[in-house]
């Protein structure tokens, strides 16, 4: 074994309720991250450490599912021509030395304020980030809906960015955009950043290769599953360099979410542009409620509030169920839509061929 | 991929009809024969139109030893096959030529279109699928499905009804090729997992060593996600969840727009104007 933090590690015993549901938190989960690119895995580490497997090999195995679920649902989208593999593997470049940031600032937060303060630096991150750029694709999601559906038109920002010539420039064909790296580096480190902070960099990715890159929703989405791949992959490598993967679990949330990913990849070929951009706002403010529910707990610890022991332990709890109500209400939203589409679709062939 | 000989003999072809400055139908096919039906209809519309007509016989596998084999045999045989065509054509009027070409349907379509003037539609005949066809094209697509019982019942000599039936026997064909193919990723998914947890305290000993070790959990997973990823993708569409044809053909179609606005960057060289 590698690293002084292995010799205290305790794989748990595996029993068949265990086993049933990480398969079914995968599949919900896969379902979302087939969908939006990303953000269905945020529930598996904690959900994992309610079962009693300790946070980092919580952490780890669910990091080294994360990257074959990537792969699969970006040769799924990719068969329907929604991948830009060269602006993934350019992202994912960057958002691998985000990470790296990331890390450097979390051990600096932690060596500063200590356990609490690290916890309470990435709920501050989580709500923020959530709230801001959630609240912002919720608002252009309903606006577009109220148009009427998409316009075609790309973001202001997107729009002028793509006009500045800035060496070196590079044409993503199948976003169908021409833009210079160095506006695709910020947002590729800020995924990376988010990643290793709150472990789901897409709330940032996706809607920065929306609004600031000028990619389509379907794209962008698509696109960001690439990029998870290639961190997951460098995350998993590190982790298991530890010894700290325990492929029991990896293998079962796998088996849940690889039928979700595909699902969820399916669905976006029924829906329209702006469902996915709902989706993930709609995902994005409940998790900050969720988060900000957790925060009491490490106020408490640092000392800055005092509330009741009763009072946190009851919010923690309620973080825990709000954040599954997040991905179950995702989850729902995505069937919904897909079915309803699916089932439009093939009334119209129906009545097709009996005309 | 076309080589230089086969552009060389295409244009030598092409050019004996693009001269005459008349609208062009490209009808492509990767048989050895063209579907009767489908080159019959396509005649009939050259002929109203007064349009000519290009067939692409495409050889989309051109680097399989057996396949250049097979090539090099189809070659007269494919000859024969459309003299047929090319008398019926020439009866009526309709200027008519072959050519060859090899690599992607997709590619082909896109390299004609851009090489041959005037092309206002493409043809495809069966087993050409339409998204394959669609994403390379700048013109538009037709596909023609006869059906040989509904002629028979209209019986009024060569007429013939184009309409996309048979789409229910093909789905039917295809839902047992999938099922026969989740069936086996299914068994091999099993005995993955049944591997796994069978084996689960060697396997967690050796998986969690770390170091060099740490190759082993990525390997697994990248086996897994092969077995379980062809598995679960069959398994949908065994159940007939399949993605949007409406949508895919739209969001390829967009993109080769999109594509060749994207690739064209402003000239922003100096220039030096005599006058």
């Amino acid at each position: 074994m590698h690293g002084p933090v292995t010799e205290a590690i305790q794989f748990i015993d595996l029993n068949l309720s265990y086993a049933i549901f990480l398969i079914i938190v995968g599949f919900i989960g896969g379902l979302v991250s087939g969908f939006i690119g990303s953000g269905g895995a945020f529930v598996l580490t904690p959900g994992m450490m309610s079962l009693g497997v300790p946070g980092t090999v919580a952490v780890a195995s669910n990091m080294c599912h994360k990257f074959p679920k990537a792969l699969v649902g970006s040769i799924k989208r990719y068969r329907y021509g929604q991948v830009d593999i060269k602006l993934g593997l350019i992202m994912g470049l960057f958002a691998e030395i985000g990470v790296q940031v990331g890390i450097q600032v979390q051990k600096v937060i932690l060596e500063k304020w200590g356990q609490a303060g690290s916890n309470l630096y990435v709920s501050i991150a989580f709500v923020a980030v959530l709230v801001i750029v959630g609240s912002f694709v919720f608002r252009d999601a309903i606006k577009i809906k109220k148009s009427g559906g998409d316009t075609g038109e790309k973001p202001r920002l997107a729009a002028r960015l793509q006009k500045i010539e800035l060496w070196p420039m590079m044409t993503f064909k199948r976003a169908g955009l021409r833009i210079s790296v160095w506006f695709i580096i910020p947002v590729a480190l800020a995924t990376g950043m988010l990643a290793a902070t709150i472990a789901v960099g897409g709330f940032i990715g996706v809607p920065g290769l929306m609004y600031i890159i000028g990619a389509t929703s379907i794209v962008a989405s698509a696109t960001e599953l690439v990029v998870a791949f290639v961190m997951g992959l460098g995350g998993t490598l590190i982790w298991a360099y530890y010894g700290m993967v325990d492929i029991r679990l990896t293998l079962l949330i796998l088996g849940g979410s690889l039928f979700g990913v595909q699902l969820g990849a399916i669905g976006t070929t029924y829906v329209k542009d702006y469902m996915i951009k709902f989706v993930m706002g709609t995902i994005m403010l409940i998790v900050a409620v969720s988060r900000f529910l957790a925060m009491p707990k490490y106020l408490n610890e640092l000392s800055v509030t005092s509330f009741a022991d009763n009072n946190v332990s009851l919010m923690s709890q309620t973080s825990f169920y709000v954040m599954c109500f997040a991905l179950l209400v995702g989850a729902a939203i995505i069937l919904i839509a897909m079915f309803k589409a699916r089932s439009e679709e093939m009334a119209m062939e129906r009545a097709q061929a009996s005309s | 991929m076309g080589t230089t000989a086969d552009n060389g003999v295409m244009q030598e072809k092409t050019a004996q009809v693009t001269g005459l400055n008349k609208s062009c139908i490209l009808f492509v096919t990767k048989r050895t024969r063209p579907e009767a039906s489908v080159m019959e209809s396509a005649i009939n519309v050259a002929d109203r139109l007064g349009s000519k007509i290009i067939v692409a016989c495409v050889n989309t596998r051109p680097h399989l030893q057996a396949e250049q084999q097979l090539s090099r045999l189809r070659v007269p045989v494919s000859d024969q096959n459309l003299e047929h065509f090319r008398l019926q054509a020439q009866s009526r009027g309709v200027d008519f030529a072959c050519i060859r070409e090899d690599g992607k349907i997709s590619r082909v379509i896109k390299r004609l279109c851009h090489i041959v003037k005037r092309v206002e539609f493409v043809i495809i005949d069966r087993e050409i699928e339409m998204e394959e066809a669609a994403s390379g094209s700048t013109v538009p697509i037709f596909s023609v499905v006869s059906s040989e019982l509904r002629s028979e019942q209209i019986g009024r000599g060569r007429q013939k009804q184009t309409f996309f039936e048979g789409g229910n026997q093909m789905k039917a064909t295809s839902r047992r090729r999938y099922f026969a193919k989740t069936l086996v990723f299914g068994a091999m998914t099993a005995a993955l997992y049944g591997i796994v947890f069978a084996y689960q305290e060697a396997i967690m000993h050796y998986w969690t060593k770390g170091g060099i070790y740490a190759l082993l959990p990525v390997a697994t997973v990248f086996v897994f996600s092969y077995a379980h990823g062809s598995f679960t993708g069959n398994f949908w569409s065994a159940l007939g969840i399949e993605g949007s044809k409406a949508s895919s053909l739209k969001q390829k179609t967009s993109q080769a727009t999109i594509s060749d606005k994207a690739t064209k960057r402003p000239d922003t060289r100096p220039r030096v104007q005599v006058n």
